[in-house]
């Protein structure tokens, strides 16, 4: 699968409908096909892409009914539905699907540390991002990017209709990892500062960060349905290492020592999954959406296995 | 605790030494990782940069010093002391005798003697000093005086079971010589106390008996004879078996000829008490010759447990004499007394020739025996001669006068010559006053010590002189004559061969070398061989003392290259033969032609395996100290030793078996703590094959 091994430019095949400031290295061909596969996959389930829009529907003022509910005090009688009523004699409101502008706001950190990893979690994430967002394209929603290096937030335009997806592809590949280290809760809270009403905000990050959980708690605070996608490559799951070594931070260079042998590997794997449990919980606590992924896992299997088991799509 | 090398304890400068390596600064490989973050939360606890907290946690470091601790301790050599059971100066007898190789007790009574020596050996004081003595049949010292118990243990070991008769005795007065050069001294005595011959040395110094062996189930051949039978044609072996258990006891006894069975017999022997058996007509047997007959006592193969511990004495050899004719020359005027004693001899051939014709030309060197009656050549020929009345002096004696009616003196019982020969009533009419020369011994002696008969070893030549003549006395006339012939022939003719009895183990023989040989080749019974030359330039016997063996000895003359033929053989002989006598011409022997002899251990004493009394043998010490045991300090000392025993130094015993235990079981701890992540990942991975056919299933 090229989509695990990404360190091989030469045999990336550019795809001919793909425009030219497109890195193929990124979006390579065989990735190409499985966004077609993705599609065609999606075409008979699609009704209104990722599921924190459909959840975020109001009910309300609008043409489309969506369902009844019990009358209860201080409702609207403009809303009740006189003919069940007379069938009835019971009272019923009815209920109406607000159509309302949903944007999908991808946060992708691209602080050193994801560029690290085999494959490269930021690789990982900026495919994720674009599969998703070819769903979200798909759905008419809007899709937004925001990148998280260094100390800034850059927010890219957001598109709409699934024509924009190769302008989707363009401003994805346009990322490139921070080179010092990345402050992510204050990056995380200039782009949540950024966000415009309700939506989706999907996190894709490997969460390597002192401050992770303030971010995900923050962000779980906006108005917008938050998702983690928690990346982290094979070799954070599971350490390749043996014997004293000295572990170097790549983000800030700091190092640690260490004697790593087999009960050090298990307290670290001990550590990681209270870690990603610590996470999870946050995330319930907040209604937000957490899924571990690693960076290896195919993207097919991520949107239609991973996310679709964790009710992510619908 | 004390230390017998504290200077080694030098070696925990190493501890310092294995801390500061753990100290520096281990040069580390580096890594990059995305994130040191969860690193960081892993080892906060651990503290991993701070140098002194890892050493308090790093479990190899401490099992590191731990082992050198040990090593350094061990090198040390701690010891505890404790009260030394005996004197300064040992001297350890260990019984070597045949009774030794009992195997009543596993593997031996030699084997367990030297084990209880050595336990023993824990008991002696610090400084102490070991003799170690093997008593086989002569006392051997193996070590003297050594404080040094690795060559002490390896001077016990190298002691072998011998198959001869032990001499305790010897060994205890060698002890007690070895003893009385110190002031605190013990002898410990190693024994079955089965002895054949019980010790009387006293010994001035405490004796204390290490005793081994328990039961007395033995039987044993006790002796092994070849007779010719009166016929003179066959020859018989005569065999006594003794069973010197307290029951009866079924044994097999098998006889080889020359390494062919030629007859077995079952034997039933009542307790203490033998069987004789004659096997008869040995050598006809197969229609040939004869060298060496043994005799074998087995097991009854039908017996499931053996009644017999003592193997050594299960098997006897015995030479079957050779018939050889020997030619004795009678160079006489003529007596009839004479020839006719001379022609009973068995497998003689008699010849005789007057004085006067006696010359050169009768080759006198062709017979085994020259008989002069009463006249002497001027020059002696190399042969055995009996002189009767020489009528002058000369090598073989001066001749002082005459004697008129000389009485006979009080004669010798142990002589040879005069055995059976009874010359109470003999008279004698007149003798040649002889002296005697300083070659030769009295045998029958006379008056005013002129003997009557002399007899000796000559220059190497058996050599007899009779002062009378046998027709001027009634000799002649008694049944004494032809036995006192016969005697002096045997003891003039006997040396031709090698001894025809058996010899008893390490017992020296003395062995003929034949005219013209330089030497002799001795093949021992286990195939090693021994080449012997004579002391003197044309010696005639050689004594041969490595007889420890029993068996069968081949003897085999060494010729020079010249004399390989038959020296004579071409040679007439030209002596008329004498009346009675055979005229053919008789064989010439060989000299290089083998003889053998056979040692046998043939005693009933040593033979006899129930263990003794060893209290008898303790009591010949110097009983006073005997009882010197540990905790026994407040017993009034006696004698002079008790200073010696006041002053003595404790024993002691060194702690190197535990310490070498803990060091082994630390050395074997840090490398499974070393190994440890393999030793998790095998059990994981059996764990796991454990798991997966019960999940199969």
């Amino acid at each position: 699968m090229t989509l695990t091994e990404p360190g091989r430019p030469n045999e990336a095949r550019r795809h001919a409908f793909l425009p030219s400031d497109v890195d193929p290295t990124v979006f390579d061909e065989a990735f190409l096909r499985q966004l077609e596969r993705l599609l065609l996959l999606m075409k008979s389930p699609v009704r209104g892409g990722l599921k924190g829009g459909r959840r975020s529907v109001k009910r309300g003022q609008s043409v489309e009914f969506a369902d009844y509910r019990d009358y209860s005090l201080g409702d609207d009688l403009r809303q009740l539905d006189w003919n069940v009523y007379a069938r009835l004699e019971r009272l019923f409101v009815k209920l109406f699907v607000e159509e309302e502008d949903v944007t999908v706001t991808f946060l992708i950190d691209a602080s050193a540390s994801m560029a690290a990893g085999r494959p490269p979690k930021l690789l990982f994430a900026k495919r994720a991002a674009a599969a998703l967002g070819y769903i979200g394209l798909a759905s008419e929603d809007r899709v937004a990017v925001s990148v998280l290096g260094g100390r800034l937030a850059r927010r890219q335009p957001s598109l709409r209709g699934s024509g924009r997806v190769f302008r989707l592809l363009t401003n994805l590949s346009a990322i490139v990892p921070a080179d010092g280290p990345t402050d992510l809760l204050a990056t995380a809270r200039r782009a949540a500062a950024m966000l415009t009403g309700r939506g989706v905000l999907v996190l894709i990050s490997d969460l390597l960060d002192p401050n992770a959980e303030r971010v995900v708690r923050e962000l779980a605070g906006t108005s917008a349905e938050l998702i983690v996608l928690h990346v982290l490559s094979p070799d954070e799951l599971d350490p390749k290492l043996e014997g004293d070594i000295r572990l170097v931070d790549s983000e800030t260079g700091d190092g640690v020592d260490v004697t790593v042998d087999l009960a050090t590997i298990d307290g670290y794997k001990a550590r990681l999954a209270a870690w990603q449990t610590g996470f999870a919980e946050l995330a319930a606590k907040r209604r937000a959406s957490y899924v571990t992924v690693s960076s290896d896992v195919p993207l097919a299997e991520l949107v239609f296995a991973e996310l679709r088991r964790r009710r992510v799509i619908g | 605790m004390p230390f017998a090398t504290p200077l080694a304890l030098l070696g925990l400068l190493f501890v310092p030494a294995v801390v500061a390596m753990y100290l520096l600064k281990l040069r580390r490989d580096e890594a990059i990782v995305p994130s040191t973050l969860l690193w960081n939360r892993l080892v906060a606890d651990v503290e991993a940069n701070a140098p002194w907290q890892r050493l308090r946690r790093n479990l190899l470091l401490l099992l590191q010093l731990l082992l050198v601790i040990a090593l350094a301790i061990l090198a040390a050599r701690p010891f505890v002391e404790r009260p030394a059971g005996l004197a300064r100066d040992l001297v350890l007898i260990v019984d070597a005798s045949a009774s030794m190789g009992a195997t009543d007790v596993v593997p031996n009574r030699l084997a367990a003697a030297k084990q209880a020596a050595i336990d023993a050996l824990r008991d002696l004081p610090s400084g102490g000093k070991v003799s170690v003595i093997a008593a086989g049949r002569t006392a051997r010292v193996v070590a003297t005086g050594s404080g040094d118990m690795a060559r002490v243990r390896q001077a016990i070991d190298s002691i072998d079971v011998t198959a001869s008769t032990g001499d305790l005795g010897d060994a205890l007065r060698l002890a007690s010589a070895l003893a009385a050069r110190s002031g605190d001294a013990q002898i410990l005595v190693a024994t079955d106390a089965a002895l054949a011959t019980v010790p009387t040395t006293r010994v001035d110094a405490p004796v204390r008996v290490l005793q081994v062996g328990r039961q007395r189930q033995n039987q044993a051949i006790v002796a092994l004879a070849i007779r010719t039978a009166p016929s003179g044609l066959t020859k018989s072996a005569f065999v006594s078996v003794a069973n010197l258990d307290d029951v009866q006891a079924k044994r097999r006894l098998e006889v080889y000829a020359d390494g062919a069975l030629i007859d077995s017999r079952d034997l039933y022997i009542d307790p203490q008490a033998r069987a004789e058996i004659v096997v008869d007509d040995i050598t006809q047997q197969n229609k040939r010759v004869v060298n060496a007959i043994e005799v074998r006592l087995v097991d009854d193969p039908e017996e499931t447990a053996s009644s017999d511990r003592l193997a050594s004495d299960d098997r006897a050899w015995a030479i079957v004499p050779r018939d050889r004719l020997r030619r004795v020359l009678l160079v006489t005027d003529g007596d009839p007394y004479l020839e006719t004693a001379l022609t009973y001899l068995p497998n003689t051939e008699l010849y005789g020739v007057s004085p006067a014709n006696y010359g050169p030309s009768t080759h006198p060197e062709k017979f085994d025996l020259i008989v002069f009656d009463a006249h002497l050549p001027q020059s002696l020929p190399s042969t055995p001669i009996l002189a009767i009345a020489p009528d002058r002096s000369g090598p073989l004696g001066d001749v002082a006068g005459s004697l008129t009616a000389p009485g006979i003196g009080s004669l010798d019982p142990q002589e040879p010559i005069l055995r059976y020969v009874d010359l109470s009533t003999t008279h004698i009419a007149e003798a040649k006053k002889l002296v005697l020369p300083a070659w030769a011994r009295s045998v029958i002696p006379g008056p005013a010590g002129a003997p009557l008969l002399y007899a000796g070893d000559r220059a190497g030549l058996r050599t007899a002189v009779l002062a009378f003549e046998p027709r001027r006395s009634d000799l002649p006339l008694q049944v004494a004559f032809p036995i006192l012939v016969a005697n002096l022939a045997g003891e003039l003719m006997g040396a031709s061969s090698g001894p025809n009895d058996a010899v008893k183990p390490g017992d020296p023989v003395s062995l003929p070398i034949p005219s013209g040989a330089t030497g002799l080749h001795v093949t021992r019974p286990d195939g090693t061989s021994v080449d012997l030359v004579p002391g003197t330039v044309g010696g005639t016997t050689v004594t041969f003392s490595q007889t420890d063996q029993p068996g069968v000895y081949t003897v085999t003359p060494v010729l020079p290259p010249s004399a390989s033929g038959s020296p004579g053989a071409s040679a007439s002989a030209t002596p008329s033969p004498s009346p009675g006598a055979s005229g053919s011409a008789a064989p010439d022997i060989d000299p290089g032609t083998p003889f053998r002899f056979a040692v046998d251990l043939f005693d009933v004493g040593e033979s006899n395996i129930a263990p003794g009394n060893a209290s008898a043998i303790s009591a010949l010490g110097n009983s006073g100290t005997t009882g010197a045991t540990p905790g026994a300090s407040g017993a009034p000392a006696p004698s002079g030793n008790g200073t010696a025993v006041a002053q003595r130094p404790a024993a002691r015993d060194e702690l190197w078996g535990p310490i070498l235990l803990i060091a082994l079981a630390v050395l074997s701890v840090e490398w499974a703590v070393y190994q440890r992540d393999a030793l998790i990942r095998v059990w994981r991975g059996i764990g796991a094959r454990r798991r997966r056919p019960a999940g199969g299933s």
